[in-house]
């Protein structure tokens, strides 16, 4: 198709087509002028502009009923031309407005008349391009006060289309055309921002539509969720552009207290509005009801952008009328704020921005209403936050405190003027405490212990290892939600990050005191009021704000921690056991009935040093968590405080060890981490470095302690942890405590022993691994010697390979050598190394006569030690007495290879030994457990000791023990299946279990050999109990290996299975006694023990 | 530890571990050090609290060991942060440092007396005196604020006392008891100055038990009085009440007073539980003092009326020497390695 360029042209074609259209008005005829349009270029269109609307104006102004067809067919081609030219007459322009708005005119109803959709929105359509076609300056003298009722017609015609038509292609489209003509079109084609003056009579005209567009707006927006985002999102960007141009403080402020006079007839004069104060007042007040309801009603809108809208509306509406719309602040912050933790990234985003920008321009902080509207805000809402934490679901609590977080936010450093205020300090802080209430109802707890006894060498590095950086899982009372128990940490901290730390610290701190029930609450808000303090997790929104400064920080951790570690707060009740109450009432072994039967906590009361009545389990709960709790803000005051907790381990680092021993299984654990916590603030690499160095300290403290064992019943388990987790470094400087503990177990030794076995334990458990055994002397001579004469020679392995003269030359050499030294001529060097072996005590006599012979601390220490075990050893309390025989033991095992201190000890320690072994305890309970102790330590003793106790053993011990396994016999023969049950069974077995390797590491000489075989032999019978057949088989397998011979002769005393047939008839039959009978007991374990012997 | 000093320390009422007029009532607990500073493995012969007001931050404390060494603790992180070895293994017997600051004083066995400079963290030797006596006998000096200041040293001969003016180190004068007199050797000095004169006044306590007042310029003794039987082994002076104390290997400790003629008079003594008192200081605010007893225990006494106030039970071996600081605290070391610190009566 051509084009015409030219208006000449363009008029030849146009002409007869639009005086067709003027002559008869049909649909064809206009569709006809469009497509002809089509052909014609813009700027010719614009020559002919007047030329081509007049038919089409004409066919609308045409009186009669017109079909609707041919009405939207003028007005789309209507559009047409209009979006192809400008409209630059203004009358033009008030005509065309008033033609098509007419087009929808019922003069029946207020109602849009009742026409097709399609017209409704070739209308809407029509009115938007004609307003975007206009000239800007044209389009300014339209909007005067005479047009006043003309676009209030228009403008309720739009609104009602918006709320009321069906179609969301109408709804929005009217939506936009209601926003071309409020002037807040947001497209480009309006490329001159209005100046002040402008915008004041314009927002002076619109003043009118207020009422009328933010109510159909409210309807609208709060309408039926399923409408559709896009037109909620629309109505709320007009409504918030409208309120906030026709609201904005910047022209209010402008306007004058009198009304000038418009120069408009009465009757539009009475439609305009004067926006004075009184005016501003009301529409503010009802204007903040309806955006109370959009906010309620959008807030919790399913689509986030509708949501995110929202943030906007807020952003808009508080940056530009916070003084007109100050009623409406509250309820504005508070969708924001709200906001903030959107499940939506987007809105969070969105919020976040719009709190930072609030921030940075001080709209709250710089504006008195807004920080007092805040505040009050948070008042009202830490009242109601008790009420709505009871019935409230988790979700709903979740919405409450974000919102209290939300406000701390914002608030920022003015959040002191609020905590200044002590109703609302207490409102808040009443309110924290209720959230914060633990569950303490689980009995696990309690329950779930370290028993000392049980593994106290399995325990130490491996917990102690592990890197167990968080907070331990807690339950709380009113929330099951851990984003919950975040939020309210989160609170907490901003609190410490903006408060003033001394006020709230204080006032905590008087509530901590006041009552056991708020005591734990108390110290969770200490612990994230620290870490907030020292900003570790916060997020800054208020830049340059004054934080609390290091010294004052560390100042009120100070403070607080000595309030932690106070006696009265962290020593308390755990467990009902009678060991932990500090004094030992256990009577014998009742300490595992103890803790069943509750008729033990009679007993508890009368503990002056702990004088609570009688802990429930609760009671106990609450006092294990209330102990974490501050176990675990002991470690967050580390991370607060990063190098400068250096200064408070001193106090510090004790009590935390002292947990770290703590037999409930729940304070063990976090008294670990908190450890670790303190490695990782302060620069160290592991417990144990921390250990190393502040042992110092630590020493200090257990000294100390000591000196009052009965007010710190816990002091040996420190130095029990320490000892575990430490290494050699740590003996000379403990080595003063040693000495301490042991002068103090002299003083108790009947109250306290219990205490202390644990730390003996422990101590000769580390000697005996930072010592470790350095093999038998004479054979590590025997290496160094042989690794001397091999440094040319470099052992057998290389003589097989090359066998070179010189190599023949130098073995021999060496064997010369090693044959020397065999025979005792030492050449002089090595008789150094002799020296350095062999203890030298008689030389360094003689040089210093006034010094004794250094003997290296470690083995002073066993010594000391092992002389207590003797004492120890005849302890009334069973427990004790075994734990006793570990520690002697140990003792054994340091002092292997100082002979000459050990053996003097061990023969004082020998008769209380064997008193323990054969002493007809009435306590036969655990006899059986008690003697298998004590055949270990003889073992170890046997081995080391040698030749003196092999006679001391057969002497006292072993007829004893034979005469028992003799007389038990026939006993066990004729008992049957529940015997295996029974402690004597138990003795039985341990004593046979026991005796062969004794045997043959004493290296027993024939007539003991033979005693023992006699008393085993019995229990080869068939008639025994399976297990002891084995036991008396294990003993005959080593008895083999000290003296074959004469076992083999036994056994076939017993019983023989072959016939000997003697080599040559002139010899002697040999018979032997052992019946062959298949009746004879002993033949299967006979059979079995002369296979092995062959 | 023996039976005695078991029934001491769990706190027997009627003996002087508890303050008199409680002891109707509930003996309190024994009290406890502050804290205990260990590491000097060996034993503490000497302490003294330095730094004070112009070291920045916390007050510093000194101590001699047998070993030689000196430590420099600081009481903030109660660790040493800094050892001075400049006695060649020989025993420490006194330290002091100058009202200058960051200047130390030591004596040692080893028959010097270090001047060190601790300035910014030199630690080291700017200076040393000779001496020429092996006794026991502690130096003392007397200085203001002035660059120089007066040094007296047990002297040549075992009774003399040799002066010095500092830092020049010219020697001043050798005070010499006259010929009759054998006091034996001086066993420890005090150089004061009166405040109405300005006369250096040296008080020396003499093996014979006897202690002496010494006019320095004049160098004769103004006045002499025997308090002990056994060698005097301390003595502090409070220039104010014009009153002195002392105490001995003996059982006695002995308050003396200075008349307007310069006349020592005895005014009391004390006769202590166990013999044997090693060293006496009266606290900066004279209100009390403490002695450092052979029994282990460290005695804490009213100054004016010389009640026992208490007995500090923690050492468990002979207590060498005390000091106070300027604040208060109570330091003692002891030759079980160990220095203690006590916060005593905070208040007064």
């Amino acid at each position: 198709m051509a084009v015409f360029d030219t208006p000449e042209e363009a008029f030849g074609v146009l002409r007869p087509v639009c005086v067709q259209l003027t002559k008869t008005q049909t649909v064809e005829n206009v569709e006809h002028l469009q497509t002809q349009l089509q052909a014609v270029s813009d700027t010719a269109l614009q020559e002919l502009q007047q030329y081509i609307l007049f038919p089409l104006r004409f066919t609308l102004k045409t009186p009669g009923p017109k079909r609707e067809r041919l009405i939207q067919s003028v007005v789309e081609c209507l559009t047409f031309v209009l979006s192809s030219t400008c409209v630059k007459e203004q009358e033009l322009l008030q005509e065309l407005f008033s033609e098509l708005s007419a087009c929808l005119y019922s003069p029946n109803s207020p109602k849009p008349a009742a026409v097709s959709e399609e017209l409704k929105l070739a209308v809407i359509q029509g009115l938007s391009t004609l307003m975007h076609s206009a000239y800007g300056d044209i389009l300014l003298t339209f909007y005067e006060p005479s047009i006043l009722p003309r676009l209030g017609f228009a403008v309720s015609l739009l609104l009602g289309l918006a709320e009321q038509e069906k179609s969301r292609q109408i709804k929005i489209a009217a939506l936009k055309c209601l926003q071309v003509l409020l002037f807040q079109c947001d497209c480009q084609d309006h490329p001159r921002p209005l100046d002040e003056l402008e915008q004041k009579q314009l927002g002076d005209l619109f003043a009118s539509f207020l009422p009328g567009i933010s109510t159909a707006l409210t309807r609208v927006i709060t309408g039926d969720f399923k409408q559709g985002h896009s037109i909620v999102i629309s109505s709320l960007k007009i409504f918030y552009k409208t309120v906030g141009f026709i609201m904005a403080d910047e022209q209010l402020r402008r306007i004058s207290k009198v009304q000038a006079k418009p120069a408009v007839e009465h009757k539009v004069a009475e439609l305009m509005v004067h926006r004075e104060a009184d005016w501003v007042k009301n529409t503010g007040d009802k204007l903040t009801i309806l955006i109370k309801k959009i906010i309620e009603s959008v807030s919790v809108h399913p689509h986030w952008k509708v949501r995110l809208e929202l943030v906007e509306l807020v952003e808009a509406l508080l940056l530009k009328c916070s003084q007109s719309l100050v009623e409406s602040a509250g309820p504005l912050l508070k969708a924001l704020v709200g906001l903030v933790n959107d499940e939506s990234p987007e809105v969070q985003a969105q919020c976040n921005k719009v709190l930072k920008y609030f921030a940075d321009q001080k709209v709250v902080v710089g504006n008195r209403a807004f920080a007092d509207i805040l505040s009050e805000s948070l008042h009202s809402l830490a009242t109601s936050l008790p009420r709505l934490v009871n019935y409230q679901d988790d979700q709903g609590k979740f919405c409450t405190l974000s919102l209290l977080l939300g406000y701390l936010k914002l608030l920022g450093p003015k959040v002191n003027f609020v905590l200044n205020s002590v109703a609302h300090l207490q409102r808040l802080s009443k309110a924290l405490i209720q959230v914060l209430e633990l569950d303490v109802a689980d009995i696990k707890i309690v329950e779930e212990r370290h028993w000392n006894s049980d593994d106290l060498s399995a325990s130490p590095k491996t917990s102690a290892a592990q890197p167990w950086n968080q907070i331990q899982r807690r339950y709380f009372r009113f929330f099951t939600d851990e984003r919950i128990f975040l939020l309210l940490r989160q609170v907490c901290q901003l609190l410490g990050y903006y408060g003033n730390l001394y006020l709230l610290v204080d006032h905590f701190m008087e509530l901590y005191r006041e009552s056991v029930v708020y005591r734990k609450q108390a110290a969770m808000i200490f612990n994230e009021l620290v870490t907030g303090a020292a900003g570790l997790e916060v997020e800054d929104l208020h830049e340059k704000h004054n934080k609390t400064s290091p010294e004052e920080l560390r100042e009120i951790v100070t403070s607080i921690l000595e309030e932690y570690i106070s006696q009265e707060n962290w020593y308390l009740v755990t467990c009902i056991e009678a060991e932990e109450m500090g004094e030992e009432l256990m009577m014998k072994q009742s300490g595992l009935q103890a803790i069943t039967s509750g008729a033990h906590t009679s007993q508890i009361t009368s503990f002056p040093a702990f004088s609570k009545p009688s802990p429930t389990i609760c009671s106990m709960n609450s006092n294990i968590w209330q102990i974490c709790i501050q176990l675990e803000g002991i470690g967050q005051f580390a991370f607060a405080l990063g190098k400068d907790f250096h200064l408070l381990l001193m106090s510090a680092l004790y009590p935390v060890l002292e947990k770290a021993g703590d037999q409930t299984l729940l304070i063990r654990q976090v008294a670990t981490s908190t450890m670790m916590d303190i490695c990782h603030a302060c620069g160290y690499d592991s417990p144990r470095h921390l250990i190393n160095q502040n042992s110092d300290y630590l020493v200090n403290g257990i000294s100390l302690n000591l000196r009052h064992l009965a007010l710190h019943p816990h002091t040996p388990k420190v130095l029990e942890v320490m000892l575990r987790n430490s290494d050699a470094s740590l003996l000379p400087l403990v080595a003063d405590v040693v000495q301490d503990v042991l002068a103090t177990l002299d003083q108790f030794y009947d109250k306290r022993a219990a205490s202390f076995v644990g730390v003996l334990h422990a101590l000769l458990a580390a000697l005996a691994q930072w010592f470790p055994d350095k093999g038998h002397l004479g054979q590590l001579q025997e290496q160094s010697l042989r690794e001397e004469g091999s440094h040319l020679s470099r052992g057998p392995a290389t003589l097989e390979n090359s066998t070179t003269a010189e190599d023949i030359e130098q073995f021999l050499l060496n064997y010369l050598k090693e044959k020397d030294v065999a025979d005792g001529n030492i050449s002089d060097f090595d008789n150094g190394d002799e020296e350095q072996s062999v203890p030298p005590k008689v030389d360094e006599n003689d040089t210093h006569p006034d010094v004794e012979p250094a003997l290296p601390v470690q083995i002073q220490i066993a010594m000391d030690v092992m002389e207590r075990c003797i004492h120890l050893l005849s302890d009334k309390n069973l427990k004790i007495r075994l734990k006793i025989l570990d520690v002697l033991d140990l003792c054994v095992v340091v002092l292997q290879s100082h002979k000459n201190q050990l053996l003097p000890l061990a023969h004082r320690a020998w008769p209380s030994l064997v008193h323990r072994l054969t002493n007809d305890d009435p306590l036969a309970v655990l006899r059986a457990f008690k003697v298998g102790l004590f055949l270990q330590v003889l073992r170890t003793l046997g081995g080391k000791c040698g030749d003196f106790l092999r006679s001391r053993f057969c002497k006292d011990v072993l007829p004893k023990l034979a005469g028992s396994l003799v007389t038990q016999a026939p006993i066990s023969a004729r008992a049957g299946p529940v015997y295996s049950h029974t402690l004597a069974f138990k003795l039985q077995l341990a004593v046979l279990q026991g005796l062969g390797p004794l045997c043959e590491r004493l290296d027993l000489g024939e007539g003991d050999l033979n005693k023992v075989a006699d008393a085993c032999v019995i229990y080869l019978s068939a008639k025994q109990p399976m297990k002891l057949q084995e036991a008396a088989r294990s003993v005959f397998l080593h008895l083999m290996k000290v003296d074959p011979d004469s076992t083999w002769f036994l056994l076939n005393e017993l019983y023989c299975p072959v016939q000997f047939t003697p080599p040559h008839p002139s010899l002697h039959h040999v018979r032997l006694q052992g019946a062959t009978g298949q009746q004879n007991p002993y033949v299967a374990n006979v059979l079995h023990l002369l296979r092995e012997l062959q | 530890m023996t039976t005695e000093q078991k029934s001491t320390a769990s706190g027997t009422p009627g003996g002087d571990c508890t303050l008199p007029d409680m002891a109707a009532t509930i003996p309190p607990p024994p009290p406890d050090p502050q804290f205990v500073l260990r590491g000097t493995q060996s034993a503490v012969h000497a302490l003294h609290f330095g730094g004070g007001a112009q070291a920045e931050g916390r007050p510093l404390l000194f101590s001699g060991s047998q070993s030689g060494l000196v430590h420099i603790w600081s009481l903030q992180t109660r660790r040493a942060i800094a050892i001075l070895d400049g006695h060649g293994g020989q025993c420490v017997t006194w330290l002091q440092t100058l009202p200058q600051g960051h200047q130390l004083l030591s004596q040692g066995r080893d028959l010097k007396l270090c001047l060190w400079d601790l300035a910014e963290g030199r630690n080291t030797v700017m200076d040393s005196v000779r001496l020429e006596s092996v006794g026991f006998c502690k130096s003392a000096i007397l200085a203001g604020g002035q660059p120089r200041w007066t040094l007296a040293v047990p002297g040549k001969d075992s009774d003399e006392v040799q002066i010095l003016e500092m830092p020049s180190k010219t020697s001043v004068c050798t005070l010499k008891p006259e010929a009759d007199a054998k006091p034996g050797m001086p066993m420890c000095l005090e150089l004061w100055q009166a405040n109405s004169s300005p006369r250096p006044l040296l008080l020396v306590g003499y093996e014979d038990g006897s202690v002496a007042l010494w006019d320095v310029s004049e160098r004769k003794v103004c006045s002499r009085i025997a308090c002990h039987e056994e060698p005097v082994m301390g003595l502090d002076f409070d220039s104010q009440k014009a009153r002195g104390v002392s105490g001995s290997a003996g059982k006695a400790l002995a308050v003396w007073s200075l008349d307007g003629q310069q006349a020592l008079q005895v005014c009391r003594t004390h006769e202590l539980t166990n013999p044997g008192i090693s060293d006496v200081t009266i606290r900066p605010d004279r209100k009390i003092l403490a002695t450092a007893g052979w029994d282990h225990r460290v005695r804490v006494f009213h100054w004016r009326t010389m009640k026992p106030l208490a007995v500090l039970a923690f050492h468990n071996a002979t207590v060498h020497c005390v000091a106070f600081a300027a604040d208060g605290l109570l330091a003692t070391g002891s030759g079980d390695q160990r220095i203690s610190v006590w916060s005593l009566y905070p208040h007064t």
